[in-house]
């Protein structure tokens, strides 16, 4: 490693990937093919239509033989060996039907030249170069169908600035080690997973998890990688590197669900299996069956003919994969990664929303919400703060976090009562922070603030006692606040019809109090852990549940329910669990989860719809002879390039 | 049980999907094979002792090439 500084934007020499490599091997071949072709159909077209000859009878035949053979030979070679491989092997193919039905038409001019049987070799190269040129719009389609995925593979940085002593280093993204401290700049990606040790900015995460608003980062916090730093200088100690770090993960989660099958497509897939070879069983009855019944040849091969060329498994192997494809990218995009492409199909069954209370519908760690004080609020705060700044306790971090101080108080004599509270000196006074056990224990009294407890605690807080030399001077209650988007999201599905649960270990006045305010009427309480999955089953016997909890705690539940969304926030994304992984813990990606499979499913059985629908119809047009084999070559190509384009349509849907 | 991601080059039908599958899927000690045309990727799950080889001996015999082997 040398100390001298590269270029940030050095240019990456990439190699093309093998959907580029593939594309402009269509590309090409459809130049050539059609370079060959329309001469062809103009001698064709020019005989048929104009009725005069370029060329004599006998010649006109070897001419188009002529320019027919490279378009079969050279540009559908590779279509023609792997479609009769096929043939031989029994590993059949759409290169199977299409390889015979122009070796047929491209072999019958060759007759032609020595018996009086039908020409069908002009019309054998129209055929493939409708088909490479079919394969070419498709291979670009089907790129785009999966731009959202490409983005997200691409999104990772190239390189990180280190810093080494008191030098700035760039290495490549390759030889970073944990440990290292890297210096992201404003504008800059930050380039791994760390923890910020130095500076203060405000971080776009929104294209991880599809926050629109910057969040902001100081000490301590814990970035992404691949997020966009927006003002501040951030010294980040790399804390995950490679294939551990929350993008790769993400995108390894991506990748296996496009993997995974869907029901619906059980139908399609063995349709598609035994497709090929009845299509040639087919297209032999037909012709032989003309043969029989017109004893005319020429028409009989082309009816053969139009029957290979016209039935195309490909919209029907494309029909679901594809809409999955447009669908979980976009999801991605917003940070709602579906796992099993399952959950779209199961999503739309489900009857009944289970939500975990804690980390789901609440922020999951306490806040302060109200402060109650004989004195001023400020003292009070300020002398709760100096001592609960000494503790590790949730309920301390709050009331820290609330009082926001630039200084503390000197404490001394500073002392944790397990349970119940703190306790220490400020100069000459005596400070006690606790709960009414505490008080009682130190004999101090509280008669004056205990109807102010009392309401607090029926709204489910927790209340902390302030007391200065034996007296109390105030009450702070502490709880878990719920997230901003709760109600909101709860009225929707409400609004839709769903049962809505919330299951939770707090007691039933605590989940009452909670539930009251998001809306939720039927509360499951003092629930271990352990027997979320049970109550899941239970609620089972009702309707499809899905249920909505993070995914550390609650994997039995989140795998019981029929789909299971889990929710993560920040890099703390358990993403082994759930169906459905929402990368923000907000309850409208849950919503949009649902909006998002609705939706998805609904393009796949469209897609299937139009896919059986146009073999079922056009196969048997095809054998009635109606169909020319130029104009079936056609249509097949545009069943599959239709089935793309419909689902890409799919991302004109808000979620 | 061990996993592996393969990158396959040539498929361009769905037929060709399937035809993977169901080469890979005879190799024994293959538990499942799903093939993706979307990513071109298939994922096998096999047990311990099958070998990169005849995963891509099994994907050829279908006619296609396997670009790469990832665990």
């Amino acid at each position: 490693m040398d100390h001298q500084m590269s270029g940030h934007d050095h240019a990456q020499m990439q190699e093309p990937s093998i959907e580029e490599m593939e594309i402009r091997g269509w590309k090409k071949k459809m130049i050539w093919a059609w370079i060959f072709t329309i001469p062809i159909a103009i001698l064709m077209l020019g005989e048929r239509l104009l009725g005069f000859e370029l060329f004599p009878e006998k010649v006109m035949p070897i001419i188009i033989l002529a320019l027919a053979f490279p378009v079969i030979f050279i540009t559908g070679w590779q279509t023609i060996r792997g479609g009769l491989r096929g043939l031989f092997t029994f590993y059949f193919n759409m290169d199977s039907l299409i390889a015979l039905g122009t070796l047929i038409a491209y072999f019958s001019g060759l007759l032609h030249i020595f018996f009086k049987n039908g020409d069908y070799s002009g019309v054998s190269a129209m055929i493939m170069a409708i088909f490479v040129t079919g394969k070419y719009i498709e291979t670009k389609a089907r790129g785009q169908a999966t731009q959202e995925i490409k983005k997200l593979l691409e999104l990772g940085a190239k390189k990180a600035r280190l810093l080494q002593g008191k030098i700035e280093v760039e290495v490549d993204i390759s030889e970073l080690k944990i440990g290292d401290i890297m210096i992201i700049k404003p504008g800059e990606k930050i380039p791994t997973d760390g923890i910020v040790v130095r500076g203060e900015s405000a971080v776009d995460e929104s294209m991880i998890s599809g926050e629109s608003l910057p969040v902001e980062k100081g000490k301590g916090s814990a970035v992404i990688g691949a997020t966009l730093n927006q003002d501040g200088i951030l010294y980040v100690k790399a804390t995950k590197i490679g294939s551990d770090t929350f993008l790769a993960h993400i995108i390894n989660l991506v990748e296996e669900a496009q993997g995974t099958k869907i029901p619906i497509q059980k139908l399609a897939d063995k349709v598609t299996s035994i497709f090929v070879p009845t299509i040639l069983i087919i297209a032999t009855l037909t012709f032989i069956a003309w043969l029989y019944l017109t004893g005319d040849i020429n028409r009989s091969l082309g009816v053969g003919i139009s029957v290979l060329v016209i039935a195309c498994p490909c919209a029907l192997g494309l029909a679901v994969p594809i809409a999955l494809m447009v669908g979980s990218g976009m999801g991605a995009k917003r940070g709602i990664l579906i796992r099993k492409g399952e959950a779209i199909q199961t999503m739309k069954e489900v009857r009944i929303f289970v939500f975990d209370k804690t980390g789901t519908i609440t922020k999951g760690k306490p806040e302060v919400t109200n402060i109650h004080s004989k004195v001023k609020e400020n003292y009070l705060l300020d002398i709760a703060a100096s001592l609960e700044t000494l503790s590790e306790h949730p309920i301390a971090h709050a009331i820290v976090s609330r009082a926001n101080l630039k200084k503390y108080r000197k404490v001394t004599n500073f002392n944790i009562v397990r349970g119940k509270g703190v306790m220490g000196k400020i100069g000459s006074k005596d400070i006690v922070i606790g709960n009414r056990s505490l008080m009682t224990d130190k004999n101090i009294k509280y008669d004056d603030l205990d109807q102010k407890i009392r309401g607090f605690e029926s709204e489910g807080k927790t209340i902390m006692i302030i007391a200065e030399n034996k007296k109390a001077l105030g009450i702070i209650a502490v709880a878990d606040a719920i997230k901003e988007d709760s109600a909101q999201a709860i009225n929707i599905l409400n609004q839709l019809g769903y049962k809505i649960f919330m299951l939770t270990g707090d007691n039933e006045l605590t989940a009452r109090a909670i539930a009251f305010q998001v809306g939720i009427k039927n509360v499951i309480a003092n629930v271990l852990p352990e027997d979320k999955a049970k109550k899941v089953e239970e609620l089972q016997k009702y309707g499809m549940v899905a249920f909505v909890g993070d995914g550390i705690n609650d994997a039995p539940a989140l795998k019981q329910a029929n789909v299971g969304i889990a929710m993560g926030s920040g890099t703390d994304i358990a993403i082994e669990a759930g169906d459905i992984v929402l990368v923000k813990g907000s309850l409208r990606g849950a919503i949009a989860a649902l909006n998002l499979s609705k939706a998805t499913f609904k393009k796949i059985k469209q897609n299937l719809f139009w896919a059986f629908g146009y073999n079922v119809i056009m196969i048997p047009l095809a054998m009635a002879g109606i169909l020319n084999p130029v104009f079936a070559e056609v249509a097949m190509a545009l069943s599959s390039i239709s089935v793309i384009t419909n689902a890409n349509l799919l991302r004109r849907i808000r979620v | 049980m061990k996993k592996f991601k393969v990158l396959i080059q040539g498929m361009h039908c769905a037929s060709c999907a399937s035809n993977i599958e169901r080469s890979v899927g005879k190799v024994s000690g293959v538990k499942s094979c799903s093939v993706s045309l979307m990513t071109r990727k298939s994922l096998i799950e096999c047990d311990d002792n099958v070998k990169e080889e005849e995963i891509k001996k099994a994907v050829a015999r279908a006619g296609y090439q396997v670009v790469s082997i990832e665990k």
